[in-house]
């Protein structure tokens, strides 16, 4: 036997076991998709639909309230403008969208690693938008806290899963309504260096978040590229208000990106069917994308689309039910026929826990979201109760099913190594491949490892605690956060914010509306 | 994957050349765990040389460096820390020092950890389970004799005569063929040989329960367990029985 010179131990068992017990999900920017697209409806019948939203945008028009700039524009383009009421020729804001707006665009992070490319067959998944509670198991539902935004905003950027920081990843209701959005936006740059989504909630706060974007990546930078993306919901049916317009207009002027999301609650505010739902979808949309390009032609737009079914019973919002998901497979298919990105999705749910209901429906919802082609999947992460909670644990629980999208999307490798023909000449019949060298070679990123699933034997998992999903995702989150180290942040870059945030909150009354 | 690529692995910053017989005592144990951990057979096996060349008791190697070795692979196994492939390169490692100290621990008389014979009830061919089993035990020190699959009372009576084992180990995949481990131990009882064996069963539709009723020492969940579990049975019931 040589005495053969060999390296120095190294910290063999304990970088092992710190590698293993973190996620074992590829870290990459986006998810590049490598299969096809699941259609529910043929070219005929898209084409009906589209002859239809032309007929709803031609009779029936669109309101946009409130806002006589967005009139000047119509009646400027050649609509037909009536009071608040715009009538479209047919096939007009379609033709405004395709001869400006991008088929996709770079939303740059502050890191540039993290920059997105959103639109053609990418996804990009993001936390869950807008909800006044937080829930955990520890304290159960509260109202959200701007340090409940700050964990949620370090939950997300340690996700392997999530590209994107995400908007309002809870709403922090600690701080007055007119200021709140400096500390959302600042927390998103400071805690994160994930793209993000600005506020919109006012045109002057739709242009404190430039100003603040400014100061992190140079006014020249913000002037030629897109970094931040919005929000702005139609106020459904067929109508645009003041609040949105104001920050879509902001954001457009200054080559922002805008994710224009018809809000249905089918049978409130669309018909109670798939078909009658799209078209109304189509219509809001088309005009919305269409308006952004008058406002300025080539600023990134998204064919957005928010749909749930309300309980004929109750009037309440439903999810991860059936009809949704053929809406938004239609949907998808037509947004690409426009030829602009496509936001929806999510793991919705109603459920006020994240229980067996939660997690039947959020995964019905990603899946849909995933096999659609969605680009842009907003509220992906933590979304309990129809939007009104933000819970830690179903955070962690959908972060992982996030990681499984990616899996999923990337398709089925068939290099020579992915076709195994060796692994299958080595072991022959009869035996097991736990020890062939194909498995030795791959066996560490050849399956998807939850971080949340336990698959322990029955006796393993009692010893464990007999924990379910949302204790174990519990201690997760804690260890998360436990571990959290913040990406750097130039000091002069951070002050400039911290300036420019104390300048601004000073120049008015704290407000809360 | 070679040693070469483990080694890699296992590289850190004050990664630097050495040679494993300029290591002192202590230093050498420590780094022969490290090479159960990273299944480096070859070092492993030249490990046991070198200490049993320094007048090392192959007793002493056998507890100190390779048993003390796989208790922690087994500890991360648990865990879920270790995959199964890696387990069954530091079993295999563990096998190669075992190898060199087998004959010694025979010559000198020193009682070994034990012995085991181990196969699947008849009407069950699923093995994987009852081979990982085989590779956890022979990892933990014990001599493993694998009968195989679709074993029936005579092949596991014959058996039990021939190697003389301390454990029989009988393994079921199905419910329909598990109670044929009840059958083999009414026939060990009738035949007044019973008490002679400790008995250990194990397999998916298993649990607790079930070891119990077929009249089994203990059922064993995993590979793991089994392999954690079976030398303290075994010092209990030579306790017992004063051996």
């Amino acid at each position: 036997m040589s005495s053969r010179p060999r390296r120095k131990r190294g910290a063999g068992r304990e970088a092992k076991r710190a590698a293993r017990q973190q996620s074992s999900a590829e870290v990459a920017a986006w998810i590049d998709r490598r299969i096809p697209y699941f259609e529910v409806l043929d070219e005929e019948a898209l084409e009906l639909i589209e002859h239809n939203a032309d007929t709803v945008l031609e009779e029936i028009g669109i309101e946009f309230r409130d806002f006589p700039r967005a009139l000047d524009l119509w009646r400027e383009a050649g609509a037909d403008v009536d009071g608040e009421r715009v009538r479209f020729p047919r096939g007009m804001c379609r033709s405004i969208i395709q001869a400006s707006a991008p088929r996709e665009f770079t939303q740059h992070a502050r890191n540039p690693a993290r920059s997105v490319r959103i639109g053609g067959d990418r996804t990009v998944l993001v936390p869950a938008y807008g909800s006044p509670f937080v829930r955990d198991l520890d304290q159960g539902r509260r109202y959200a806290k701007i340090e409940d935004f700050q964990n949620f905003v370090k939950l997300a950027y340690m996700s392997p899963g999530l590209h994107h920081s995400g908007g309002t990843v809870c709403e922090p209701v600690d701080l007055p309504v007119n200021k709140r959005h400096f500390d959302m936006v600042y927390s998103h740059i400071k805690y994160s260096d994930k793209p993000f989504m600005g506020s919109v909630t006012h045109p002057e706060r739709a242009r404190d978040t430039i100003e603040m974007a400014r100061l992190v990546f140079g006014d020249e930078f913000v002037g030629e590229n897109t970094v931040i993306t919005s929000l702005i919901n139609a106020n459904s049916p067929l109508t645009f208000d003041e609040t949105m317009l104001g920050a879509a207009t902001v954001y457009a002027e200054h080559n922002q990106a805008t994710v224009i999301s018809p809000f249905l609650l089918a049978g409130a505010m669309s018909p109670v069917t798939v078909a009658g739902t799209v078209t109304q979808i189509l219509a809001e949309a088309l005009a919305g994308m269409a308006y952004v390009q008058l406002v300025r032609p080539g600023a990134p737009v998204v064919f957005g689309t928010f749909a749930a079914a309300v309980s004929m019973q109750s009037g309440a919002p439903t999810f991860g039910t059936p009809e949704p998901s053929l809406i938004l497979y239609a949907a998808a298919a037509l947004a690409r026929r426009v030829g602009v990105p496509f936001r929806s999705g999510g793991g919705l749910c109603a459920s006020k826990i994240p229980d067996a209901q939660a997690a039947y429906e959020a995964a019905n919802t990603l899946q849909t979201s995933a096999l659609a082609g969605v680009n842009f999947m907003l509220h992906t992460a933590g979304w309990l109760e129809g939007g009104l909670s933000m819970s830690y644990e179903k955070f962690i629980m959908d972060a992982d099913q996030a990681s499984i999208i990616g899996v999923m999307l990337r398709g089925i490798d068939l290099s020579e190594n992915g076709q195994a023909l060796d692994a299958l000449r080595e072991v022959g019949p009869g035996a097991h491949f736990l020890g062939a060298a194909h498995t030795r070679a791959n066996f560490e990123r050849a399956f998807y490892r939850s971080i949340v699933a336990d698959n322990n034997s029955f006796e393993q998992w009692e010893q464990d605690g007999s924990l379910d999903a949302a204790q174990r995702a519990n201690a997760i989150w804690k260890r998360m956060l436990n571990e959290y180290e913040a990406p750097a942040l130039d000091p002069a870059v951070d002050e400039a914010l911290l300036d420019y945030m104390t300048r601004r909150k000073s120049e008015f009354e704290d407000r809360d509306y | 994957m070679t040693d070469d690529d483990l080694n890699d692995e296992t590289g850190g910053e004050d990664e630097e050349d050495f040679v494993l017989a300029d290591l002192a005592d202590d230093e050498l144990v420590e780094q022969m765990h490290d090479d159960l951990y990273d299944g480096l057979k070859e070092e492993v096996v030249e490990g046991t040389e070198i200490l049993l060349n320094r007048g090392w008791s192959a007793e002493k190697v056998l507890n100190e460096a390779l048993v003390e070795g796989m208790r922690i692979v087994g500890v991360d196994f648990r865990d879920g820390i270790l995959f199964v492939p890696e387990v069954l390169l530091a079993a295999n490692s563990m096998k190669g020092g075992m190898e060199l100290l087998r004959p010694l621990l025979a010559e000198t008389g020193v009682k070994p950890i034990g012995k085991m014979v181990i196969g699947t009830v008849k009407g069950d061919i699923h093995d994987i389970g009852k081979n990982l089993v085989a590779m956890m035990m022979e990892g933990a020190g014990f001599e493993v004799v694998d009968i195989g699959i679709n074993n029936d009372v005579d092949a596991y009576l014959a058996a039990l005569e021939e190697h003389k084992p301390d454990i029989l180990g009988m393994s079921a995949l199905l419910t329909t063929t598990m109670p044929y481990m009840k059958v083999v131990i009414d026939e060990m009882v009738k035949q007044g040989i019973r008490d002679d064996y400790l008995v250990l069963v194990g397999g998916a539709p298993l649990n607790e329960e079930f070891g119990q009723a077929v009249g089994a020492d203990g059922y064993c969940r995993d590979a793991a367990q089994a392999s954690e579990s079976a030398p303290r049975y075994l010092k209990k019931r030579r306790e017992a029985i004063g051996a």
